[in-house]
């Protein structure tokens, strides 16, 4: 069991402190913080997420560059703590609406209110923000949420798609909008990281999705939800030779290595026609995450072309094609590219007519850098960068040069293709028919080509 | 609610203090709910607003649920500090728990439970009894912890007042999560005590399973864990156990994952079915790779589990292996050392993974056909290992290796493939050219080659003794012997000259014998070790790779006052703990983790033991006898019993190590030779530490001999018992078993001794529970001086000692394997019949033992 929660800011300073057990000495915030900031004297290496001290255990996370921490002097299971601090983090924001310094002390009557609920005598009791709603009798302070970093997967959406409201990832679920009605909406975000490898003659060596269904409701009255996805959605790999694979053409069945739900979701009729049904609780909360290595077809193809010009000059030539249909748009696209150590100076030649390209050498690094705000499907871009050099280069460019990869967001696009087919709310109330928001982001997490 | 709460951490220029005072009293309730937060506010950073205790306490009596809240939120905090005002709140309480409101029944209950002051204790168990049977599932599963908090105060309330059966009643509950809550106190109160108090039957078992369906997602993790330390019957209970686990796999909290998982091990060791454990670790394999697309702090802590669990079990992922592509890659990049690793990498996969074995080859056969130098020779050396561990499988790619044989110029590499040339020579047309083309070079080559090319000279000439290879034989042999400054090339060459000239059969025999077959052990644990982390998955320890006791230390809470703090000390010792002075502290950091559990020491070559050198028999006739003069051994097996062998034995340490010292005495009509002997399980897992060691014995004469023990090999289950089932037998006679008495005493180490402040943190961490103690009526103590050498002489270390009325109380300390202390207080009138003597350790379960030992050496 638990022996002390809290949470420090950045400085260190001790923003919430609980204490559950007696059994840890109280200047135990202070020694972790040292302990963490002091880890290696080199600074390179960071204290590992679970550590023990003199007799105490130390469990931490970061969010939002908030460090939640616990202790315990037992032989806990530490995937228990760390996933509970998570949960702790997701539970206050979904009651203040924003997670940070300010939002926390505004509401510390609230939050030790929520702890003691959370936590009794260092047992978990609930991490569920509808089953706390019952016992938790003091409102949120809302803080303005405009400077404020947003947390959780569903903060991809803030980036710049005007299509979205805004106000989903910082809204209280207890809290009032002005007027003093709430709005009846529901939110189901399919979020996908994306890992390709590409060999340097452009093939895939490995690729792999970790998705995820991201759920956040708030609708009054708790009614169930009926959540269809594809109807050729297989979990397990074992039987795809049944099903005629079909590689990165765009179509056949969507299989899934693994996948895990939540507790709120009923199974019954999913082996009968892939439909989940639950009744989601309030606040934020994954339905469903899913691991994929089938081959999917990736969202850009890099290309890049190394020519030597004498023994002291080089150019690349980067070209960067959007595989995905011209309707969509993927933003914040950075390219990076390391080059030979030797390289001194960089000139690019720019693609013109597009706008919010820029592009750069990054010396101490001796990394190239190209970014480009929006890239529309179908188009293909390309830098040129002539290298030199500050003494003559023999051998292999390719050799010190490289990889390519990439990071880049693409609302409204699943290379996966698993889909939301319909949202069903079993129970509409008559008045309103209740807002519902599907929506779908892949990003890269590793997107690298060799050359 | 208006404005903020920050504005409750802000002062006021009249003082604080008086004008909270004032708000408190108020008759609007608006106003002293406001003012209980700014209390609260000052509270959390630190101010002393304990002043404001009655106030406080005042504005309890009210129906407003989020002020009630906010007064208890107080009392937890200041009860302690002012005891007698909190005894103010217990009407309050009281009224409270039986409030028509489920909530505040609650709160009264949790918060009484928190407050750590006795009298409050006193006035919670009625409240506490009728809230474990309420109505309210809400109530009975804050009860339920309750009893934890309780027995974490007094222990003995708790069991006087049946509130233990209570709980166990409440595993039956139809709310999970007042099972879950149950289930968690329970565990915690067994985990502290050493009687059985929760031990989990087949009935409970399968309605622990049923609440894990119903059960939130933390109450499932408090149950698997609970689960884990039930010991299925059979492999059929097992599977049963385990069909009903698996679906936890497919949960979305890692916890729960882990947690199902390490239970899923568990019984996986009863399940004797290769096609069930072959299915499971299908099962278990996807949900372990999904835990690491979670956050990266979980991500760490699968990984460290993952790794213990693939070296109990390596082929579970071995579907999942899709690096080797990425280490080809690695292998051609410019940077060596990075390539090098890539290939070794490469190397240990197919050493590990028989099934990535194949295609490992076909990668590394790749690389050597790009032709990079460093590249081939890495190769090489891997490929030999590969050889070693599947023998005649894959030595078709010989030939391809050989044509890389002249841009070889590293030692290692060189070495590796003159041993391929050499091991598979029959098979090899050329070999003979081959190692000739090395033999030019043989003065100048390093030591490491020249000592595998006399040993591959020496294969081809057994193998093909033809003409040729005889002749090569001839020039290493004299280029090692004659040319060499090496006494280890020199001495290996005249070893084998000596055996192919006196014997070339037994030269074969000995330089062609079956080789034993590798396996890749880096970055493997100790089985023992490996097998309590496995126990141990989903805890701290399997993310540490500790035993949990290297780490752990217990700290028990109760509520301290000065006085008790330091124990008044008599004679000017003031460090003794007093034996009957309750532990004192809640906040006394306990000593650093214990050493993590010492491994066996090994156990040095017998014959260095006796200090006698290779030419001498281990054995002493009975005219020396090896065990120094001294009470002579008890006999275990007479000789009418052995059939006129008899055997007397006794565990002795010497010098650090524990001893099975033995005498056999030869009293029949025949000679008698071939002893061995073997040790039944035990509570310390000792066994033999190598081969007996004893001549054919002349009927009519003895023989003594040392035997060296080694620890904690086959612990026997169970309490701990002093029995020690000996076997021994000989080449003419049944098996002889006899009985032998295990002294405690042999067990305490020479670094027993512990500092004055250690011995009186260490006193204090361990709970009273921990302390138990004996009268020996019978033992009379002559000299304070004598009883200290002679306890010295086994160990045990004198720390203080004080004077109590006309006794003396002296206090010592010992160790025993795997750093366990023992905390020992003597308390006995000189020269007057009567001693009393009290320990603390951490394993109560050994005093028997222990009282057992001292008794026998102090009465004698």
């Amino acid at each position: 069991m638990i022996s002390q929660f809290f949470v420090l800011s950045q400085r260190g300073d001790n923003i919430v402190f609980r204490d559950y057990r007696g059994d840890v000495q109280k200047g135990s915030a202070e020694i972790f913080f040292r302990k963490v900031k002091f880890w290696k004297e080199d600074g390179k290496e960071e204290a590992p997420p679970v550590f023990n001290l003199d007799g105490v255990n130390y469990f931490h996370v970061k969010v939002v560059g908030l460090l939640f921490v616990a202790t315990a002097r037992i032989n806990l299971s530490p995937s228990l703590a760390l996933e509970l601090l998570q949960r702790i983090a997701r539970v206050i924001k979904d009651y203040l609406g924003v997670l940070s310094e300010e939002s926390l002390r505004k509401n510390f009557v609230l939050v030790y209110e929520l702890l003691d609920e959370v936590i009794d005598f260092g047992y978990i009791q609930t991490t569920s923000t509808e089953v706390l709603k019952s016992y938790i009798f003091n409102e949120p302070i809302v803080v303005d949420a405009a400077c404020m970093p947003p947390i959780g997967p569903a903060a991809l959406f803030m980036q710049g798609n005007k299509r979205m409201p805004g106000t989903a990832v910082t809204k209280s679920v207890v809290a009032n909008e002005p007027g003093g009605r709430k709005r009846e909406e529901i939110f189901v975000d399919i979020i996908e990281k994306i890992s390709v490898t590409f060999s340097s003659s452009g093939y895939v060596l490995t690729s792999e999705i970790d998705g995820t269904i991201q759920m956040k409701s708030y609708l009054t009255g708790n009614p169930e939800i009926r959540l269809a996805l594809n109807d050729d959605l297989y979990i397990g790999r074992s039987g795809i030779s049944n099903f005629g694979y079909s590689g990165s053409s765009g179509t056949g069945p969507v299989i899934l290595d693994d996948c895990n739900f939540h507790e709120s979701v009923h199974m019954d009729s999913f082996d009968v026609d892939r439909t989940l049904s639950l009744v989601p609780p309030d606040g934020e909360f994954p339905v469903m995450n899913y691991r994929i290595t089938q081959e999917f077809k990736p969202p850009f193809s890099i290309n890049t072309l190394i020519e030597e010009a004498g023994t002291l000059k080089a150019e690349v030539i980067l070209k960067i094609r959007a595989e995905f249909p011209s309707s969509i748009t993927a933003n914040t696209i950075l390219v990076e590219m390391p080059l030979p150590a030797c390289t001194t100076r960089v000139n690019f030649d720019l693609e013109r007519g597009i706008v919010g390209q820029n592009a750069d050498f990054k010396e101490s690094h001796k990394k190239l850098e190209w970014s480009v705000k929006k890239i529309v499907g179908g188009s293909e871009h390309t830098l040129r960068a002539k290298l030199n050099f500050s003494q003559e280069f023999h051998g292999n460019i390719t050799k010190e040069a490289g990889p390519v990869s990439m990071t880049f967001t693409i609302p409204m696009y699943n290379p996966s293709r698993l889909q939301v087919k319909y949202l069903q709310i079993a129970k509409k109330t008559k008045t309103s028919n209740p807002y519902r928001w599907v929506r779908y982001v892949t990003q890269a997490n590793s997107y690298v080509a060799r050359i | 609610m208006s404005g903020h709460d920050s504005k409750y951490f802000s002062t006021t220029k009249k003082g604080e203090i008086p004008e909270l005072k004032e708000e408190l009293n108020s008759q609007y309730k608006d106003k002293r709910k406001d003012a209980v937060k700014k209390v609260i506010a000052a509270m959390t950073v630190g101010k002393d607003v304990s002043s404001l205790f009655t106030d406080v306490v005042n504005c309890m009596q009210t129906e407003n649920l989020e002020l009630k809240k906010l007064v208890y939120l107080y009392l937890i905090n200041y009860a302690k500090s002012q005891p007698d005002l909190a005894i103010l709140a217990v009407n309050t309480f009281v009224k409270d728990s039986q409030d028509p409101n489920p909530l505040i029944r609650a709160l009264a209950v949790r918060t009484m439970g928190c407050i750590r002051v006795d009298k409050i204790t006193e006035y919670l168990c009625d409240p506490l009894q009728r809230c474990l049977k309420d109505d309210d599932p809400y109530v009975r599963k804050t009860a339920a912890i309750c009893v934890a908090k309780l027995y974490d105060i007094n222990a003995e309330l708790v069991e006087d007042r049946g509130f233990l059966d209570a709980l166990k009643d409440l595993i039956s509950d139809n709310n999970p999560m007042v099972v879950a809550n149950a289930v968690a106190a329970l565990a915690e109160i067994q985990e502290n005590s050493s009687r059985p108090i929760f031990e989990i039957t087949s009935h409970t078992l399968s309605k622990l399973l049923t609440a894990l369906n119903e059960c939130t997602e933390w109450g499932q993790v408090f149950i698997l864990d609970a689960l884990s330390k039930y010991k299925a019957a059979d492999a059929r209970e097992a599977e049963n156990i385990v069909e009903r686990v698996t679906p936890r796999l497919q949960h979305a909290n890692c916890a729960v994952v882990l947690s199902a998982v390490k239970m899923i091990l568990l019984q996986m060791e009863l399940i004797t079915s290769t096609d069930v454990v072959r299915n499971l670790c299908k099962k278990m394999a996807p949900p372990l790779v999904t835990l690491l697309s979670a956050e990266p702090e979980i991500q760490y802590v699968a990984l460290r589990n993952i790794n213990l669990i693939v070296q109990k079990r390596p082929t579970i992922l071995a579907h999942e292996i899709k690096v080797l592509l990425e280490f080809k890659e690695y292998a051609t990049e410019v940077d060596v050392d990075f390539v090098r690793k890539a290939v070794r990498a490469i190397g240990r996969c197919a050493i590990k993974l028989e099934r990535a074995a194949e295609r490992c080859i076909s990668v590394l056969l790749e690389l050597i056909k790009i032709k990079v130098n460093y590249v081939v020779q890495e190769a090489i050396i891997v490929i030999k290992d590969i050889f070693r561990r599947y023998p005649n499988t894959y030595e078709s790619i010989i030939a391809t290796l050989c044509e890389n044989l002249d841009t070889l110029d590293e030692p290692e590499a060189k070495a590796s493939m003159i041993w391929i040339i050499g091991e598979y020579a029959e098979r090899i047309d050329n070999a003979d050219e081959l190692l000739e083309s090395f033999l030019e070079t043989f003065p100048e080559e390093p030591p490491q080659v020249q000592l595998q090319l006399l040993t591959a000279t020496v294969k081809l000439f057994l193998k093909k003794p033809t003409e040729g290879p005889q002749q090569m034989i001839q020039v290493v042999l004299n280029n090692a012997t004659v040319e060499t400054d090496n006494p280890d090339l020199r001495d290996r060459a005249y070893i084998y000259w000596r055996l192919l000239s006196t014997d070339p059969e037994a030269a074969k025999d000995v330089v062609l014998a079956e080789k034993p077959v590798i396996s890749d052990d880096s970055n493997q644990l100790d089985p023992s070790l490996l097998d309590e982390l496995l126990a141990n998955i989903a805890t701290l320890s399997s993310v540490y790779h500790k035993p949990p006791d290297a780490f752990v230390t217990r700290v028990k809470t109760v509520q301290k006052t000065e006085e008790e703090e330091y124990p008044d000390g008599e004679g000017g010792y003031s460090e003794q703990p007093g034996a009957s002075s309750p532990a004192t502290t809640s906040t006394v950091q306990s000593s650093a983790g214990r050493p993590p559990a010492a491994a066996p020491a090994p156990v040095p070559d017998l014959l260095d033991l006796m200090g006698m050198d290779g030419n001498n028999s281990a054995i002493v006739s009975t005219e020396q006898p090896a065990s120094p003069a001294g009470p002579p051994l008890p006999v275990l097996l007479p000789a009418p019993t052995g059939q006129g062998l008899q055997i007397s034995a006794q565990l002795i340490r010497r010098d650090g190590q524990i001893f099975y010292s033995m005498l056999f005495e030869n009293n029949s009509q025949i000679p008698l030779d071939g002893f061995m002997i073997q040790f039944n399980k035990n509570t310390f897992g000792l066994a033999a530490g190598g081969p007996l060691q004893v001549p054919q014995l002349q009927p009519g004469t003895s023989a003594s001999t040392l035997l060296p023990m080694v620890l904690f090999q086959n612990v026997s289950p169970g309490p701990p018992s002093t029995l020690l089932q000996v076997a021994v037998k000989n080449s003419q006679q049944p098996v002889w078993y006899f009985n032998d008495k295990i002294p405690l005493l042999a067990f305490f180490s020479e670094d027993g001794r512990m500092e004055r402040t250690t011995f009186l943190e260490t006193w204090k961490s361990l709970p009273d529970s921990n302390e138990v103690s004996k009268d020996f009526p019978a033992v009379v103590l002559n000299s304070v001086e004598a009883t200290l050498d002679r306890l010295a002489a086994s160990n045990m270390f004198f720390i203080a000692k004080r004077k109590h009325s006309n006794q003396d109380v002296l206090y010592l300390s010992a160790k025993i394997p795997r750093g366990i202390p023992f905390l020992i207080e003597l308390t006995a009138a000189i020269g007057v019949a009567g001693l009393k003597c009290a320990i603390k350790t951490p394993s109560p379960e050994m005093a028997p033992l222990f009282f057992e030992a001292i008794e026998a050496l102090l009465k004698s």
